[in-house]
């Protein structure tokens, strides 16, 4: 469980090892410290979330390369508008984002889409949206500028919107 | 002074925007006026809000 958190995250399979082996260490250190067993799960996200920060930390300069070699996209996203900027089709309604949320099916699918963004879209859009880290901040340790960290975290958002829309709420509209 | 009345596109960007950063008040008027009369994108605006408050409840 950690290891795939670390993976959707840091989107580089040895660094999330490193991020994972240092938070069991971590986690067997403060193991004495420890008592409620159910909330073992949350306390060791806890020590990951960290972790993984560390990892950027100390891989900025690679993370930034990456970043900053993100092409341009003239992709999809471009055709969700016609020539004079109004949207083509309708999104559709999540609805209440409980009933949803309760599904496990749900953060699969939700995973599955954030795996398929490109490395420097999915780090950015989970250190804003999971690790809730200043965009400020974030532009700084990716090296960015603020310009680009917006419309990258715009990239991100408006490519998972489609990628719900179609594996997951039409899915169940057919239902 | 930027433009009050923006398309779907410009819309769609502030309202990503808007959850990094402050809007300058003609961005929000203007963003606020689109919203009023373009149901889409109002439903895009509860799906981002929808996104953020899923992703924080990925690893539970």
């Amino acid at each position: 469980m950690l290891l795939r958190i670390a993976r959707l995250q840091l989107r580089n399979d040895a660094w999330a090892e490193d991020a994972v082996s240092e938070t069991i260490v971590a986690a067997l250190e403060g193991l004495a410290a420890f008592n409620a067993k159910s909330q073992i799960r949350t306390w060791l996200v806890g020590i990951l979330k960290h972790k993984i920060i560390d990892q950027f930390r100390r891989r900025s300069r690679e993370v930034a390369i990456e970043a900053q070699r993100q092409a341009p996209e003239v992709d999809t996203l471009e055709q969700l508008f016609d020539d004079s900027g109004h949207r083509v089709s309708a999104p559709l309604d999540w609805g209440d984002p409980e009933s949803q949320l309760a599904r496990n099916e749900f953060f699969m699918v939700l995973q599955a889409c954030i795996d398929q963004l490109p490395a420097p879209l999915a780090r950015i859009f989970l250190l804003r949206e999971w690790l809730e880290l200043e965009t400020a901040q974030i532009c700084k340790e990716m090296q960015v500028t603020s310009t680009n960290c917006f419309v990258m975290l715009y990239r991100a958002r408006l490519r998972l919107r489609e990628c719900l829309d179609m594996n997951w709420f039409a899915v169940q509209d057919r239902r | 002074m930027a433009r009050l009345i923006i398309d779907c596109r410009q819309a769609h960007w502030l309202l990503s925007r808007e959850r990094d950063a402050p809007l300058r008040w003609s961005e929000r008027l203007a963003l606020r006026l689109h919203l009023r009369v373009c149901d889409w994108c109002s439903i895009v605006q509860r799906n981002f809000a929808f996104l953020s408050q899923a992703v924080r409840r990925l690893d539970h």
